[in-house]
């Protein structure tokens, strides 16, 4: 039992980083961005193809691999999402460009075969594929009779700290500050001198950086790299923990990332896995049901 | 190009030839309609696949196990899904924008997930074999229900339902000022909008011998959503011209038919910013617009004010 | 005359917070009633609440009509409107991409049969409906004012405010309403327009209809209501006729404060007012070598032409005011001076910096520093953070620290509560904070954008002695006020601003004495 707890503490990690990127961007933005999960894939597949097809060891490659996904983050900014903002388009129509860089980055990937025009960056089409072995030494440490694997611990380690350290940039430095500003009053922001086309490049950029080392990490641990990763493993799943943590609350995506691995791996341990995968939409109807605004969002009122 | 060609040359051969595309094109349409009654609502639910989902299960389902006839079957499947979106609705609708579609994102996923791949009689993850499936045989209630659909759901819109569609699209709270009961007026678009999807995803099924778990998740419930967004949704043959265009190009473009999501995606993109109304949408086909057109539009606008 | 509405100790708390405490009154048939009160007093919160926007937490609410008596109070809204109680929104909620006829047809929602199956099949017998349904609605617009054939097919949000606010009230009409509730109708108008809406008012009155004001406007309100019913910390505090109503102590005390000018022992606005002239050294016309120049500026909103050739200036060490009605086009004229709006035509410069192109942060950093209206305080932050971001645009952040620590000793009350959250704070204190934020940034001119909104009087009195007293230490300050009266007593200069143009101009002295100044907007 206590195993499986483990495993849920270490698969939270990554459902926290993932989300806390995706609720940054929803709390200063106002946007949810549904190219998050495409990119959390492509952390994963730029990763996999420096190390398996250009020989990088695997640290570089994850540096690179990370900076790259921040770059795609502003790609989205300055291609789905400021032109929209410029003609003061409805919030929906967000939601729908960003639906549609995510549909082409899945597509690029999933046609990417060698020979063709991507086969540079991956060669497995629509396949799966894990990550050499050897590339990242993982030595297993059996303690009291649980077995935990050096990998599994690294990933959880390197979670945390990023969160601790963001977590104290966004309460304690002045531009983190400036971002909670932002978000909080769009046009306080810009009285006050904040450049506030700035300050969302920035979140994009931190956002999808973070997404991108979801996206490797969890390639990395459960040796599952693919085009669809990014929506059949986190994208709802994330939704799922940004609702249940209240959506704009940094605070609520890391604890509702954990909660939600803590109740998967519960579900598991009781009804097996076909539930499983259920389980998360369940609790997400129940939270948007009982409790639209999660753990730690604020009430929506509106004003007469 | 010569599929333009033919398409104008020899139409009956064209017909002959492109049968089945013809057919998806025509599913595809009254699901754009399905979905077109929610946005006109001012709702955006994403959960059209799912009931679509229901539809072909059930009509397959009892194909398969009861001797009722096959019309019977398809109305059960679009009933049920009907009866189904009360269930969802009632907890979810009183939900605005973002949280809606992604708590009717849930429910679809959670029906696939939770539901279809579990329940054996669902096949589970194999699917069902439908062996009375008619592909040819099968166009033919497609293309009679097609118009009809359209063409009641266009007057449904001029109707005080319509009109207090339109006005909970505008302002809910100043709509309930007016009288309007918005929660059953949202339900009703919701109901209908899952009727019409399941009845297109029991259609589906009679022109497929097979039916697949894994086509009806959030992959299809977007697809539907981009129909509405390139048509266009200020009235109910906007999504139908975005069906039709958008499930036609792959095959007009065949070259690129490998990249075809990537094309979409960039179309999406495209459409929402610099023409967010839509392929259909005010001041849409401007161009090409005769001049009895216009006349009879401005005649509609006055008859469209009751 | 027997009473149409009454409520019965109505409650409505938010949390601590109770915005109804228990108010209890009778409106009677065919009367004008008048709900008033300082802001925040509940009066918004009692309309919804008897519109079923809301809940009340104890009480009832009944409903009486020839057919029998209703009880309100656990309603949804429309059911209530379908019991005959029509509103518009101190928001103005129109259906802003649907016609202006559209509007009013929406809003005969509930007297519309349903044809809702009938008209999935084309039938010629309803288009005689339709018609008279059409013909109907053309009325209604013709009599709020509007005319049907040049605004009839307009959008609505293509209108004018001021016709967008009788659209509301047509819509409202349309319902055939029993009682017709105005939320502030004539919000934003001008002293001509808002005499429009008195005439409207007492025109539908006297066709027998009940209608149930709510405005800050004294003039109006005590004008054409023959009963008031006085709100303050959402209890009732008075409840008469306006004479009656005008005169009680408490109302006086609530309204002024304890400091009323001795001269006013009625509301203001009531009655004329006698201005007692302060000596002021006249300051000349125009400023020399200008800090900030403005000429020939146009901003418009969409089709609405909010600014229509603006030209002033202000002289370094000034004080400065804008006054005139809501909607006027002064905030609009400040925040195009901060980049936030952009002109189409007409030239503003800063010094050396050109204020139509340059962006936000570029002229925050360059010395102008707007405290917006509403104050615009960041809640969520605590006091001590929203101080530290005033500083953002500065690269001194020691120095910065410091002055923070001075401004806290200045005003003992954010000092007081700088690790509480901003929001916590009561309007006259946030006030403060929004001012010294801004002062943070080293303007060398400050636009104050309405700085006695919404506050009790004893709070404007404070607010105004800060803006003197950081007048005297070296800041420019262009001020826009729809007090007027508080703005010409410290202002040199001022501008008299009227529907996006400048009507009058001169000292603050010269135009307080100037009847027409008088009249339009000093209720005398």
């Amino acid at each position: 039992m206590t195993q499986q707890v483990l495993n849920a503490i270490f698969i939270g990690s990554i459902y926290a980083l993932f989300a806390v990127g995706y609720t940054l961007v929803f709390g200063v933005l106002d946007v949810l961005n549904l190219a998050h999960s495409a990119v959390f894939m492509l952390g994963a597949v730029i990763t996999y193809s420096l190390v398996a097809l250009h020989g990088m060891p695997f640290l570089p490659a994850a540096v690179i691999a990370v900076l790259v996904c921040g770059v795609l983050g502003l790609l989205i900014e300055f291609v789905a999402l400021r032109p929209l903002r410029r003609r003061n388009a409805p919030p929906i129509s967000a939601l729908i460009s960003t639906i549609g860089l995510a549909l082409i980055f899945v597509a690029i990937v999933e046609q990417a075969t060698p020979g063709t025009l991507f086969g540079w960056l991956w060669q497995d089409g629509a396949n799966s594929v894990r990550f050499p072995a050897g590339t990242v030494p993982n030595p297993t440490y059996h303690v009291g009779g649980l077995t935990i694997e050096g990998t599994k611990l690294g990933i959880l380690f390197t979670s945390v700290v990023l969160m601790l350290v963001l977590g104290y940039v966004i309460r304690y430095t002045q531009i983190g500050r400036a971002l909670r500003a932002v978000a909080e009053n769009r046009r306080a922001a810009t009285l006050l001198g904040i450049n506030v086309d700035r300050i969302f490049a920035s979140t994009l950029f931190i956002s999808s950086a973070l997404g991108g080392l979801a996206g490797l990490l969890f390639g990395l641990a459960i040796s599952d790299i693919g085009p669809y990763i990014g929506r059949d493993q986190v994208e709802l799943k994330g939704l799922a923990v940004i609702v249940l943590g209240g959506m704009g609350s940094i605070p609520g995506a890391v604890l509702g990332g954990y909660l939600l691995g803590l109740i998967e791996v519960l579900a598991f341990v009781r009804f097996g896995s076909n539930v499983e995968a259920g389980v998360a939409f369940a609790a997400l109807f129940l939270v948007l049901v009982l409790r639209p605004q999660g753990l730690f969002g604020a009430r929506l009122r509106e004003r007469l | 190009m010569d599929f333009f060609v033919q398409l104008f040359t020899n139409p009956v051969g064209f017909y002959n030839q492109h049968e089945l595309l013809i057919a998806q094109i025509g599913i595809n349409s009254i699901l754009a309609i399905a979905i077109f009654v929610t946005f006109y609502s001012g709702q955006l639910t994403l959960a059209n696949a799912g009931f679509m989902a229901i539809g072909a299960y059930t009509t397959v389902i009892m194909t398969l196990y009861l001797p009722t006839p096959l019309p019977v079957n398809m109305l059960a499947g679009a009933v049920l899904a009907g009866l189904v979106s009360v269930v969802v609705g009632l907890p979810v609708l009183r939900l605005r924008g973002v949280f809606l579609a992604i708590a009717t994102i849930g429910f679809v996923e959670a029906l696939r997930l939770g539901v279809i791949l579990n329940v054996p009689i669902t096949g589970e993850g194999q699917g069902l074999k439908n062996p009375t499936a008619d592909p040819l045989g099968g166009i033919v209630p497609i293309l009679i229900s097609l118009p009809i659909l359209a063409y009641l759901v266009w007057r449904l819109t001029r109707s005080r339902l319509g009109q207090a569609w339109s006005a909970i699209r505008e302002d809910e709270l100043a709509a309930s000022s007016n009288g309007i009961n918005v929660p059953l007026y949202k339900m009703i678009a919701f109901i209908i909008s899952a009727v019409l999807a399941g009845y297109a995803g029991a259609l589906e099924t009679h022109i497929n011998f097979f039916v697949d778990p894994t086509e009806y998740g959030i992959t299809r419930t977007i697809q539907i959503l981009t129909f509405a967004v390139v048509g266009g949704t200020t009235n109910v043959f906007g999504p139908i011209v975005g069906a039709v265009f958008l499930t036609a190009l792959p095959e007009i473009v065949r070259q690129f038919m490998a990249y075809r999501d990537v094309v979409n995606g960039i179309i999406l993109i495209l459409v929402i910013i610099f023409r967010p109304q839509g392929i259909v949408g005010r001041g849409g086909l401007a161009i090409i617009r005769p001049r009895w057109w216009t006349r009879w539009r401005a005649r509609e606008r006055t008859a469209a004010a009751h | 005359m027997s009473a149409l509405l009454q409520l019965t100790d109505v409650r409505r708390h938010f949390g601590g917070v109770h915005a109804v405490d228990g108010v209890s009154l009778e409106i009677e048939e065919g009367t004008i009633f008048g709900l008033i009160g300082p802001n925040g007093a509940g009066k918004t919160t009692l309309v919804n609440v008897v519109t079923g926007y809301m809940r009340s937490q104890t009480g009832s609410i009944r409903l009486t009509s020839p057919g029998g008596t209703a009880e309100l109070a656990r309603r949804p809204p429309h059911a209530i409107a379908g019991l005959g109680i029509a509103r518009t929104f101190q928001t103005l909620r129109l259906y802003r991409n649907l016609t202006a006829i559209e509007n009013v047809l929406i809003g005969m929602h509930t007297r519309r049969r349903d044809d809702t199956l009938q008209q999935l099949l084309p039938l010629r017998p309803l288009m005689r409906l339709d018609d008279r349904r059409l013909e109907e609605a053309r009325k209604l617009l013709q009599t709020v004012g509007l005319d049907p054939d040049q605004h009839g097919d307009r959008r609505a949000s293509t209108l004018s405010y001021g016709d967008q606010r009788r659209l509301e009230v047509a819509r409202a009409l349309a319902l055939k309403p029993k009682l017709l509730i105005l939320d502030e109708p004539a919000a934003g108008m001008n002293p001509a327009e808002k005499d429009r809406v008195r005439e409207l008012i007492q025109q539908l009155n006297a066709d027998g209809l009940t209608v149930l004001l709510i405005d800050h406007d004294m003039r109006l309100v005590m004008g054409v209501c023959q009963r008031i019913v006085v709100l303050n910390f959402g209890r009732k505090i008075a409840d008469g006729p306006p004479a009656t109503v005008s005169n009680d102590p408490a109302v006086v005390t609530a309204y002024l404060g304890s400091h009323a000018p001795e001269s006013a022992s009625h509301v203001p606005g009531s009655e004329e007012m006698d201005i007692a002239a302060t000596a002021k050294p006249a300051a000349s016309a125009e400023p020399a070598s200008p800090l900030l120049e403005v000429r020939d500026l146009e901003v418009a909103y969409g089709a609405i032409k909010a600014v229509r050739g603006v030209s002033f200036g202000v002289g370094k060490g000034e004080i400065v005011a804008l006054i005139g009605a809501n909607g006027a086009g002064k905030s609009t004229i400040l925040n195009t001076l901060s980049g936030v709006l952009r002109p189409h035509a007409g030239i503003a410069r800063f010094g050396d910096l050109d204020l139509t192109t340059a962006a936000p942060d570029k002229i925050v950093r360059a010395g102008l520093a707007q405290i917006p209206e509403g104050r615009e305080i960041l809640a969520r932050l605590t006091v001590r953070e929203n101080m530290e971001l005033g500083a953002w645009a500065r690269r001194d952040r020691g120095a910065a620290h410091r002055e923070i620590d001075e401004l806290m000793k200045q005003f003992p009350i954010l000092g007081q509560r700088q690790n509480l959250p901003a929001g916590q704070l009561s309007g006259g204190e946030q006030q403060i904070l929004a001012i010294a934020r801004g002062l943070l940034a080293h303007p060398s001119l400050l636009l104050l954008d309405e700085p006695s909104l919404g506050l009790a009087p004893q709070m404007v009195d404070t607010v105004f002695e800060v803006i003197q007293r950081i007048h005297t230490e070296g800041v420019t300050i262009l001020l826009v006020e729809q007090n007027a009266l508080r703005a010409l007593e410290i202002a040199d200069r001022a501008y008299v601003v009227e529907t996006g143009r400048i009507l009058l101009s001169g000292t603050g002295t010269a135009l307080r004495r100037n009847p027409e100044v008088q009249k339009a907007y000093l209720g005398g």
